[in-house]
């Protein structure tokens, strides 16, 4: 089984990058830790970055965990090319820009670009943004599936993720005790469905809704409150659509021996208890 | 000095009984444990009722506090007397009318009608709510005046209202440990501004804003959370353009000793957080 032991970054392919950036930087609240030629790269906690945009085609995505070391890296290339997964080592380059030790990459069962890495790197410098966001980090990423049952099985029996607890079919997936690191959603394309970071407070996430309500950023679920994770939330359009969305307060699952995982009903009241009815695509029917 | 007990309830007089009653079932839901073809009677709390309705003028609104003994009683319409401010003593059909032993009203400086009761009717029921918006009671009540400060000086020194804080000239005025139950704002109008109803929590205060939004109720200000007192807020439109809020995690000031009250500038973050707009002339 490929352990993983937590969601590392992002990266994504733009034809805006200072568009992209801007948007990172001034709506979002994250810092630049990297400004290269065709690429910029952000920081939203003590790693090193969790978000890279680069110039390039929007469809190029990757979401990058962290796995033990080089031998974890080397079992799980092994046994996705025995599942039939083509994988790609990185390269020395790559994976310094990258700012890791080493990597692999492959696609999972619906063709979305993974990335394991092994000893990503921390910053000396502390986090600290332009915007008073109250950004604690980098927390989970949602993925387009094109069969949620199938792809299930993929994260909890090929990697260790666990069920936190599903809607309609749509698995809410832990790698550690947060309530969830990967959500996969029923969607006819794949790619990154939404990217979460964690913000301090539910003050936090109101402060935010307004701040970029008044910008005209699009408000597309929110704000509202999951009974799943518990964590109060908000969900917004950045550049070429990407959905991100903030939120505070997700609990975590700690017994791992006796939690079981719930089924909430495929309707706006299985994501939100407050009233609030999403506007993006992969949380309708 | 006269001892306020506690804010004990709203009169509001409109010309058309059967919305103001639609308006306190469907959109507050309150319950309803009195009515007549003059008046509502709505509770929210364990308290007979704290809102009334009654045909009349929508200029007719009177806040109602509680003093505790007669003897108060007696001594506050004298004190008041002394201070050129008469207090009208309510008849028998006027405290009847209030479920109250004895009824004392006069007008603020800002001329808003305040009366005070002896001995209001309690409830020995639990309060049932006519919908699930989780209201615990009526918790404050905030008025417009053209002379704040003199209506400050009443409460707090006929009275025993202390400032909590100051928005400009606008005060908030607490008897008790809740950050406020009386609330002034400098207007060119006067009459009551807004009734605050505490809801149980966040959760609550957020299913209300969807629910109103959805059931086609003006939002005018909200959801926010107030500097003051920290309280979340969510105000919006009743009968008659009264407004009214629900409101929650407010905070309490428990030292007596210590608080001293903080001014904040007359500016639209001084009302909230978050940074709702408000289109509310005395809420920017």
């Amino acid at each position: 089984m490929i352990s993983l032991l937590d969601v590392s970054y992002v990266r994504l392919g733009t034809r805006d990058l200072g568009g992209a950036a801007r948007f990172a930087v001034d709506y979002l609240g994250l810092q630049v830790s990297e400004h290269r030629k065709g690429t910029v790269c952000f920081k939203s906690d003590a790693r090193e970055h969790t978000l890279c945009y680069f110039e390039g085609n929007p469809a190029d995505q990757a979401v990058a965990f962290e796995v033990r070391d080089k031998d974890d890296l080397d079992m799980a290339a092994s046994e996705l090319e025995r599942l039939g997964h083509a994988v790609r080592g990185g390269t020395e380059g790559e994976a310094a820009a990258r700012h890791v030790k080493g990597f692999i990459a492959f696609k999972d069962p619906s063709g979305n670009g993974i990335e394991l890495v092994y000893r990503p790197e921390h910053s000396g410098k502390r986090y600290h943004s332009s915007r008073d966001a109250g950004v604690t980090g980098f927390s989970h990423v949602g993925l387009c599936s094109s069969d949620v049952i199938r792809d299930e099985q993929f994260w909890t029996n090929v990697c260790n993720a666990r069920v936190s607890d599903r809607i309609g079919d749509a698995p809410l997936l832990r790698l550690d005790e947060v309530h969830h690191s990967i959500a996969l959603f029923p969607s006819d394309r794949n790619g990154i469905q939404h990217i979460n970071h964690q913000v301090e407070t539910g003050d936090d996430v109101m402060r935010s809704y307004h701040f970029l309500k008044e910008r005209g950023v699009p408000i597309t679920f929110g704000p509202g409150r999951h009974p799943s994770s518990s964590a109060r939330f908000l969900y917004f359009e950045g550049p070429d659509g990407m959905v991100f969305e903030y939120s505070s307060g997700v609990k975590s699952i700690a017994d791992e021996l006796l939690y079981r995982e719930r089924q909430f009903p495929f309707e706006p009241k299985g994501f939100c208890y407050w009233g609030a009815k999403p506007q993006i695509r992969q949380f309708r029917e | 000095m006269i001892t306020i007990d506690q804010l004990r309830y709203v009169r509001l007089g409109t010309r058309d009984l059967p919305a103001a009653v639609d308006f306190g079932e469907r959109v507050l839901g309150l319950q309803l444990v009195d009515r007549t073809d003059r008046a509502a009677y709505f509770r929210s709390d364990m308290r007979d009722h704290t809102l009334v309705f009654f045909l009349g003028e929508p200029t007719e609104k009177a806040v109602g506090f509680e003093i505790h003994s007669r003897a108060q009683f007696e001594a506050t319409i004298a004190e008041l007397s002394q201070h050129g401010i008469e207090a009208v003593v309510g008849s028998e059909q006027g405290c009847a009318a209030r479920k109250v032993r004895a009824l004392a009203s006069f007008r603020d400086p800002g001329g808003n009608t305040i009366e005070l009761v002896l001995r209001p009717l309690h409830s020995g029921w639990r309060y049932f709510p006519a919908r699930d918006a989780g209201i615990v009671g009526l918790t404050g009540v905030a008025l417009r005046s053209r002379d704040v400060p003199a209506c400050e000086a009443l409460w707090t020194t006929l009275f025993n209202g202390r400032v909590s804080d100051w928005v400009g000239e606008a005060a908030f005025l607490r008897f008790d440990q809740a950050h406020h139950r009386l609330a002034y704002h400098p207007s060119a109008g006067r009459g009551i501004l807004a009734i605050e109803f505490g809801v149980e929590n966040v959760d609550l205060l957020m299913q209300n804003n969807y629910f109103l939004q959805s059931a086609q109720v003006k939002i005018v200000h909200g959801p926010g959370r107030r500097p003051t007192s920290n309280q979340m807020f969510l105000t919006f439109a009743g009968p008659d353009e009264t407004l009214f809020s629900f409101v929650t995690e407010g905070d309490d000031i428990a030292d007596e000793a210590t608080h001293r009250p903080r001014q904040f500038p007359r500016t639209r973050s001084s009302f909230c957080a978050w940074g709702s707009e408000s289109d509310v002339p005395e809420f920017c």
